[in-house]
């Protein structure tokens, strides 16, 4: 018995050892940028650095990244001036674009369809309005001089909060314990294609059972979720302030409550919905083990925005 | 818990280590255990099933007794045996068949224009494994009745025999000759058994995670929308879901015998490479053996076998394959694919060609097989993969429709899975796997048998690496088998 546990053992390390090679020798795990907050409390990427994103198994999806100076992917620096016309993109990891190379980005696409027009992404993955309208607010100088911003919102989880305050979560993400493991590429692989979620979710199962069972929501609680969320919007602009006449929401009016829409509609904040096109799209729009955007999908995107700001006065 | 999920790989190391280190000192103890771990792997499903497995265990346990005790008068006997039959055949019916009878019937009613509203089919599962441990039961019944098998008096390790984890839920359907017997004693700790073990589960592993689940979702894409696909995609579909089918069942039945031998357990084969059989027999000689064997030794022997006249081998081939099929599902599909079994394997009996294949394997004494054994191994492959179009269709219907498009449409038009699977990968996979089973093909048992130490590492990687690299979390992954 003692041999076969010593076997196993061995067997068991030099295999790990060998799985980590291969995993190496084939790229299958994702490189990941080191994050920080700057001086204005923006969370963001540190900035230049470069490495490969993979989505999915056996790297369905490869792309190269480019974190610039101003801390977000990106193939250009990020310089608004009066005389040129400037697109700013603020989301979520569906602006960030991770899973695209960064030279062929949502922004290059718009920038290609507007010759001329240069295009800022802000995308961060985990992004909620609280940061977007948050960082905007932070880099005022900067914003003042782009003429539009795209603000991406999806409103079942973008609209939770009423101010902005780092996210300790994230941040936790780069504590030196959470490093070291990411230089495991096996580790990394390994999650990133879910294999280790039940042995997460098994976890989180234990510390539910002891803690209190949560009912399902009510349809009342939903309407008063609903509620809570534009009264959070309603803060955040009041906080951080809102141009009516640069700013535009993207979203899917798909999954979007139509109070929050009603609301927009009513108090003339301008909104691009995307939900009909990626509907009708015969292509998928979206990767095979991920649910962002693919090129297919970014370029309807890109379509959509670059059809709205064409339709705008300064651009007309 | 399926095999190939995390609480099985929390469970078995743990019932392993109780089992060698505090419960082996008598077999007693080895068997409660067993038992209650058995009990307790079966609970899981639903704790509602495990008065079905007591009821049976006990009816048999009891029924042997009085076999045995009656030996000397052939009609008690038979009335005894006839108590097992009926109840096991009985919950089977009610739990498996009762909705397909009661449906077939309206249907029948339909057919001469009466419509019958009816509440007749109930809200009823499928528990789990039903088909197998009533079939493992009988069998002892069945073994004392023919005198091939004495009662045990232990009801223990009869209910160890009938629960017994690795196989409980979908086999192999194991004979009380051959488990039993080594219920009943003390086992003993082996090395190479057990390493032999964790290989066959290793490589059970790989070919549910990796062959089989890798390919079932483009599977699932071509037969749900089979109607908008040209001929050369259902033939892609019908030929991967024979290979996800295989991997799936005969994964789950290494994975078996795999986890009976770290208890010290040998369990009968129940695959041999059927990929590479040359007629229908052999192929019969090599899928699910457990459950042909039965059908051959209960059944058709029984019933006369092949040492009757020609005209009632027939009928005895047909009342097999039929009864086989319909063992497998409460479906009209699958009564087609025994009678399509029946039909393919019948030619080859009328020319006395069912046994000549076995105990051999192809390309016996030499490494490639030759242009003719490659051409039987083509020709059996196609002729059971077309069958599999009634084994995976929903309906009759559908499968009909399915085999028509195939004839009517033939054009070759390459497959995109709509979420963009690349297809190469799987190509390359299938083939790797068909040359590497063929170059294994002498030995079901010994997936990994190489010499060379740093062959057999290099190999266990592979597997787990290939097990990395085709893994889909947002895919079902249970059993297919289950379902019977």
């Amino acid at each position: 018995m003692r041999r076969l546990f010593l076997k196993l053992l061995g067997y068991g390390f030099l295999m790990l050892v060998a799985l980590e090679l291969l995993v190496r020798l084939f790229y299958l795990g994702k490189d990941t940028p080191i994050r920080i907050v700057d001086e204005n409390g923006v969370e963001k990427w540190r900035p230049i650095q470069n490495g490969f994103s993979v989505t999915g198994n056996r790297r369905q999806n490869f792309s190269a990244y480019h974190i610039n100076n101003s801390g977000f992917n990106s193939y250009r620096e990020y310089l608004p001036t009066k005389d040129k016309i400037e697109i700013a993109l603020v989301g979520d990891s569906f602006i960030e674009g991770f899973h695209q190379n960064y030279y062929s980005s949502t922004g290059r696409k718009i920038e290609r369809k507007l010759p001329g027009v240069e295009v800022y992404e802000y995308g961060y993955a985990g992004y909620d309005m609280a940061d977007q309208l948050h960082l905007i607010h932070a880099y005022k100088k900067k914003f003042d001089l782009i003429d539009h911003v795209v603000i991406g919102v999806k409103f079942s989880n973008d609209l939770r909060r009423s101010e902005y305050q780092i996210s300790q979560e994230r941040i936790r993400l780069e504590n030196p314990r959470n490093r070291l493991l990411k230089k495991s590429k096996l580790l990394v692989y390994t999650k990133s294609i879910g294999l280790l979620d039940p042995v997460s979710r098994m976890g989180s199962d234990v510390i539910n059972l002891l803690k209190q069972k949560t009912a399902p929501l009510a349809v009342n609680t939903i309407k008063s979720k609903d509620s809570l969320y534009l009264n959070n919007f309603e803060m955040l602009v009041q906080k951080y302030g809102f141009d009516k006449d640069r700013f535009v929401l993207l979203l899917d009016k798909d999954k979007t409550s139509s109070l929050f829409t009603d609301y927009l509609e009513v108090n003339n904040f301008n909104y691009i919905d995307f939900s009909k096109t990626l509907k009708e799209s015969k292509k998928p729009t979206t990767l095979i083990y991920d649910m962002h955007w693919n090129n297919h999908g970014r370029n309807l995107i890109a379509e959509i925005i670059a059809e709205y700001i064409k339709g705008r006065p300064e651009v007309r | 818990m399926a095999f190939n999920s995390l609480s099985y790989f929390i469970f078995l190391p743990v019932v392993f280590l109780l089992y060698w280190f505090i419960f082996n000192k008598k077999v007693k103890i080895q068997n409660l255990l067993i038992l209650s771990a058995s009990y307790f792997f079966y609970g899981l499903w639903d704790w509602r099933f495990l008065f079905l497995i007591l009821a049976s265990t006990v009816v048999d346990f009891l029924v042997g007794k009085a076999i045995y005790a009656t030996k000397w008068n052939r009609t008690k006997q038979k009335i005894w045996l006839w108590t097992s039959i009926v109840f096991n055949i009985s919950l089977l019916g009610f739990f498996k068949y009762y909705n397909f009878f009661a449906d077939s019937f309206l249907d029948m009613f339909q057919l001469f224009g009466y419509t019958i509203k009816s509440s007749w089919t109930l809200n009823i599962i499928l528990p789990v494994g039903i088909s197998f441990y009533t079939f493992q039961t009988m069998s002892y019944s069945l073994d004392i009745y023919y005198g091939r098998l004495k009662p045990t008096k232990d009801f223990l390790s009869f209910a160890t025999f009938v629960a017994f984890f690795p196989q409980l839920v979908a086999g192999p359907i194991e004979r009380a000759s051959n488990l039993l017997g080594q219920i009943v004693k003390k086992r003993k700790f082996v090395y190479g058994q057990c390493v032999s073990g964790l290989q066959l589960i290793l490589w059970g592993l790989f070919k549910k995670m990796v062959i089989a689940d890798g390919i079932a979702p483009i599977v699932d894409d071509i037969f749900a929308n089979y109607g908008s696909y040209p001929a050369s995609t259902l033939i892609l579909g019908v030929t991967l879901f024979s290979f996800q089918v295989y991997g799936d069942f005969s994964g789950y039945s290494d994975i078996a015998i795999g986890t009976a031998k770290l208890f010290g357990i040998e369990l009968m084969s129940n695959f041999k490479f059927p990929n590479f059989s040359r007629n229908v027999a052999e192929y019969w000689q090599r899928w699910h053996i457990s459950l042909s064997t039965w059908f051959r030794h209960y059944v058709y022997i029984p019933l006369g076998g092949s040492r009757v006249g020609k005209l009632l081998s027939v009928r005895n081939i047909c009342i097999i394959f039929l009864v086989s099929g319909f063992w497998h599902g409460a479906n009209w599909t699958f009564i087609f694919w025994g009678a399509f079994h029946a039909l393919a394997f019948i030619p080859v009996f009328l020319m006395g060609r069912n046994t000549i294949y076995k105990n051999t394997v192809v390309a016996e004494r030499t490494i490639l097989p030759t242009l003719k054994e490659l051409g039987q191994i083509l020709l059996t492959f196609s002729i059971v993969t077309f069958s599999r179009i009634f084994f995976r269709s929903e309906s009759l219907t559908d499968a009909f429709s399915y085999i028509e498009r195939i004839f009517s449409n033939f054009e070759y038009v390459q497959y995109n899975h709509p979420l963009g699977y690349r297809m190469v990968d799987y190509f390359i996979l299938l083939a790797l796997f068909v040359v590497y089973e063929y170059c294994i093909r002498r030995d079901e048992r010994n997936p990994f048998k190489f010499r060379s130490r740093g062959v057999r590492f290099m190999l266990y990687t592979l597997v787990v690496f290939s097990i990395l690299l085709f893994y889909d979390s947002g895919f079902d992954r249970s059993f297919i088998y289950f379902q019977f």
